[in-house]
């Protein structure tokens, strides 16, 4: 078996397979049996399911860090293509648990699809999920470009198959995004391949050009290209100006892919170039460390002007990815690990937003469910769902009870300030401000007891039946099921943040 | 540990209930939710008391990836504050039952107040820097609640600046505090305080020491409030119901001046003392300010908020002083501002709702004619306020300018004595302010119009209280004798 080219362990492979194969079951099924809905949703779901149950053997749930499983290797003991480690893993199993839940949102919505959408916009989900994974455990130039690109392409369409005007706008501004980017990515490989003489993003690649100082140059400039080509996909300022349009034109669980997947799938890429660098010794990245600061300057100013929720949201995700890539303005392994963390803790919390949000829309209609005015009085109306957004809201703004938000924070400032970035971490601090005065500007309107003059008259609920009961029937059980999972996962992970920051692995 | 564990699950989980059951389709009535809110603090005071008397010690993995650890333990410096934390949250229950809360559901209010107990009682015990900090936030989103809800609700625009304005303040006072907690953990290795007092800032540069040194105290100077960054304080004061007054005055800003003793003055001794001069100005500057204020202000509550600025003052001095009799009279002016605004803020708080409003410019009945009980125990609260021997308010104060008088060697002794001749003028506008007010209100004939005195529920704190005044005045020891050792710890070395 010795003449293989590469080893190929499928099992390891599993997590980018499954979703891979689920989008092509779904086509095939799709040509065979026409109109099917729910069976695509099924079908979709299993696949993702069985993807993730196959990243868990790879957590660093009370495992010995650095211990890494490796596939697609060249022969002779040579460097392997795809690795998969404790943060791989993770951000793989966040993935695709994201997708699942974007999937239970869209759910209810496929109603309003032509005949036939069903399998494109399921498919096209799961491609996407597939490209995040795969990007997360890619170690070589190729996979590494390409993965990024499949994780992004399905999203332009997702945003556009809609069809309304607000939704082509995002679409379009996304593509113009995500061509760009491509073009910085590609140009950042070259500039890898050229500093390192290596066609691996791999840390052994990287040493190989340590001899050479005049090499050094070019790696560096390869670094900040390829961060300037993932911070169009992580949202960061300037490469930012997509984020809202496409937001607020695309249907909400796709925002809420956008918001999740997306992310995951843009730092898993930079984590496997920081991490190559890493062991380099490299001085702190100026670049990320502004792109940050700007961002989440930007983002929080920004999101407090903001009258729509999906807008809000928007531009918090600026804030946020700032706050993401914080930690990596020190080039460190632990920073790796912080910076994974926060995203961990800013999909959930998001998610939970946007799940609240979807079955608002379900109660409440498209129009008010958007508009941030018309939470008045939430908390009164439904308190279940309140609650749950309150929780998510301060998750977002990194306060108790949201402690999963506040450990985030702690470890994202914990590398600023182990490198002594003294200036950039009082930028966090003030930031940490705005964003608390954004996320409470939201929360104080759901709190507030709504206007009894501009209340409208609540539908009859027959007698016996308790509001909350009313409530809870209007609502698609699938959107229930994504409230619920991501709600009970935010509160069990802020009572032992150890659950979700042990999956990195130390 | 079951003791630790069980005084912080009780206001947890009553406070998570009682938010939770105050929705729905049939919430927690007003007197359910303050009958359960009494029990649980009634068991929790059990606990702490019990806790303070065991000195249970807590040690358990909370985090390991970031090397948090949930360590908790009492010692004779939180010990005070643990016991005055859990009496005055009985006591804001037992006011709250005869003046009930307006605003919202009354269930969520009492929750709230379990929750900032929670808060303020973990931040008493924690024995790890990061979960100092993380108790620390517990108390804001409770307390921002019980402003922007439950607050003076006559100005909805003033009730949202004053409740904004506390969390953001806070919020970037905790998270530059958090900065340093991290600079502080990452140059010393370990985050446990007792580890970080014992090391006595060994090993670290003085640079270094002072940088973070700054960024801690900055920090907690936003909470303590130390001028000028005290410009949260009257807003939030004036706007948040009695109870929210009493824990904000009383036990938050108390978390500050722990703070500063936890986390700079032990573990940094040189940062802190090239600080300490600053700092000192500054406690000073906030004497004057906050006396001079109080002179001419003519809302109640903001009188008093702004008498708390010039109190802590003297706690700021007392802590510059770095000697071990500043530090214990910091600590004792601590306590008993906790029991004096405490009381006055009930008596205002109730006084207010009598009144419909605070301003003191409004003719009104005279308290002795009226409402003898009230009067007397605002005279006990304005004596007490403005250090008359004999009263709680008295030794602090005494004992702040006596260690300032003689500081440590490394302190400059002309600017010190200079900052102690100036505090004694604050002291001197403190008895100006004191008595304008009670000639305004408590002095005078007039008997209309008519308001009820105090009784019940309302009468018995303010009883208990007044009787705390005294007690403490008399026999400062109660407290002193419990901070002494631990305070002669960390002072062994900066006294030298």
């Amino acid at each position: 078996m010795s003449q293989a080219v590469v080893s190929v362990n499928a099992g390891l492979l599993l997590p980018v397979l499954a979703p891979a194969a689920g989008a092509a079951i779904i086509l095939v099924t799709d040509v065979v049996v026409q109109h099917l809905r729910r069976t695509h949703y099924v079908i979709a779901l299993l696949s993702l399911l069985v993807g993730a149950a196959a990243t868990v053997a790879g957590l660093g749930l009370g495992r010995v860090a650095g211990e890494a499983r490796r596939t697609l290797c060249l022969p002779d003991g040579g460097q392997c293509m795809y690795v998969a480690d404790s943060v791989t893993s993770t951000l793989q199993l966040a993935a695709l648990l994201t997708a699942a839940l974007t999937l239970l949102l869209s759910w209810p919505d496929d109603k309003l699809e032509s005949p036939g959408g069903t399998a494109v916009i399921v498919s096209l989900v799961l491609a996407a999920t597939a490209g995040a994974t795969a990007v997360a455990g890619a170690r070589d130039l190729g996979t590494w470009l390409v993965a990024l690109e499949l994780a992004t392409l399905p999203t332009v369409a997702l945003v556009a198959l809609r069809g309304a005007r607000s939704a082509i706008s995002g679409a379009v501004a996304l593509l113009t995004a995500a061509l760009v980017s491509f073009g910085l990515l590609a140009l950042a490989a070259g500039l890898w391949y050229t500093a390192t003489g290596s066609g691996f993003l791999t840390p052994v690649a990287a040493l190989a050009m340590v001899g050479d100082p005049t090499r050094r140059p070019i790696l560096v400039l390869a670094v900040v290209v390829a961060i300037a080509g993932i911070g169009f996909k992580l949202s960061l300022v300037p490469f930012h100006a997509w984020t809202p349009e496409a937001y607020d034109g695309a249907p909400l669980p796709i925002a809420a892919f956008l918001a999740g997947v997306s992310k995951i799938a843009a730092l898993a890429a930079l984590l496997v170039m920081i991490r190559a660098i890493a062991p380099l010794g490299a001085p702190p990245l100026a670049a990320i460390a502004i792109v940050s600061a700007v961002s989440m300057t930007l983002g929080n100013i920004m999101a407090l002007r903001q009258n729509g929720v999906i807008r809000l949201l928007a531009w918090s995700t600026v804030a946020q990815a700032g706050w993401v890539v914080l930690p990596l303005a020190a080039v460190s392994s632990s920073a790796v690990h912080a910076s994974g963390a926060y995203l961990l803790a800013y999909v959930l919390a998001t998610l939970l937003a946007f799940a609240v949000i979807a079955a608002l829309v379900q109660i409440r209609g498209a129009a008010r469910a958007r508009d941030l005015a018309q939470y008045r009085g939430l908390l009164g109306d439904h308190p279940i769902l309140a609650s749950a957004l309150a929780l998510a809201l301060l998750s977002l703004a990194g306060l108790p009870p949201g402690i999963l938000g506040l450990v985030a924070k702690v470890a994202a400032l914990r590398p600023v300030v182990d490198s002594e970035l003294w200036l950039l971490a009082v930028i966090a601090a003030f930031n940490a401000v705005l964003g608390v005065a954004v996320y409470l500007r939201w929360l104080l309107v759901v709190i507030s007891t709504s206007d009894p003059a501009a209340k409208v008259p609540a539908p009859a609920v027959p007698d016996g039946v308790s509001p909350v009961a009313a409530t809870v029937a209007r609502v698609h059980p699938a959107t229930l099921v994504a409230v619920g999972f991501t709600a009970v996962a935010l509160v069990v992970t802020s009572l032992s943040p150890q659950t979700l920051v042990g999956m990195l692995g130390i | 540990m079951i003791l630790l564990f069980a005084a912080l699950a009780i206001p947890a989980v009553a406070g998570t209930a009682l938010i939770l059951s105050g929705r729905g389709s049939r919430p927690l009535s007003g007197g359910n939710a303050n009958m359960l809110s009494l029990v649980a603090s009634l068991a929790t005071a059990a606990f702490v008391l019990a806790a303070v008397i065991a000195r249970p010690v807590v040690d358990q993995q909370w985090l390991p990836s970031l090397g948090i650890r949930l360590q908790f333990a009492v010692d004779g410096i939180s010990a005070p504050l643990l016991i005055l934390t859990a009496a005055l949250s009985v006591a804001v229950v037992v006011h709250a039952g005869s003046r009930p809360p307006h605003g919202g559901s009354p269930a969520t209010f009492y929750g709230c107040l379990q929750l900032v107990e929670l808060g303020a009682l973990a931040t008493f015990f924690a024995r790890d820097a990061i979960i100092f900090y993380v108790s620390f936030e517990i108390v804001l989103i409770p307390m921002w609640v019980l402003i922007s809800r439950y607050g003076d609700s006559r100005d909805l625009v003033a009730r949202a600046d004053a409740s904004g304005r506390f969390v953001l303040f806070t919020v970037l006072g905790s998270t530059l505090m958090l900065i340093g907690i991290l600079a502080l953990v990452q140059a010393s290795g370990t985050a446990s305080l007792d580890a970080l007092a014992a090391s006595r800032g060994a090993g670290l540069e003085r640079h270094t020491q002072i940088i973070i040194a700054a960024l801690l105290l900055v920090g907690l100077s936003i909470k303590i409030p130390v001028f000028p960054l005290h410009t949260w304080l009257p807003p939030a004061h004036t706007i948040a119901p009695t109870a929210g007054s009493v824990m904000l005055a009383a036990v938050l800003l108390k978390m500050g001046t722990y703070g500063v003793v936890r986390l700079v003055i032990a573990p940094l001794p040189i940062g802190f003392g090239a600080l300490a001069p600053a700092f000192a100005i500054l406690g000073v500057a906030g004497i004057i300010w906050g006396g001079l204020a109080c002179l001419v202000e003519n809302d109640l509550k903001r009188l008093i908020a702004y008498s708390s600025v010039a109190h802590m003052g003297f706690v700021v001095l007392g802590l510059s002083s770095g000697t071990t009799v500043g530090l214990q009279a910091a600590l004792f002016a601590n306590i008993a501002h906790g029991v004096v605004s405490a009381l006055l803020f009930f008596l205002v708080g109730g006084l207010k709702e009598r009144w419909g409003s605070a301003d003191l410019a409004t003719a009104r009945a005279a308290l002795r004619e009226v409402s003898p009980r009230l009067g007397f125990a605002l005279i006990v609260g304005f004596a007490a306020s403005l250090g008359l021997p004999g009263l709680v308010g008295f030794w602090g104060e005494f004992l702040a300018m006596y260690s300032a008088w003689n500081p440590a060697p490394d302190r400059p002794l002309l600017l010190m004595r200079v900052l102690v001749v100036v505090a004694v003028l604050g002291a001197g506008v403190a008895a100006g302010y004191s008595l304008r007010v009670l000639r305004l209100i408590w002095s005078g004939d007039r008997t209309t119009p008519a308001h009820t005195d105090a009784r019940g529920g309302e009468w018995s704190v303010l009883a208990v209280l007044v009787c705390s005044v005294l007690v403490l005045g008399v026999a400062p020891g109660l407290v002193l004798n419990s901070t002494a050792k631990d305070v002669a710890a960390i002072t062994a070395e900066v006294s030298r």
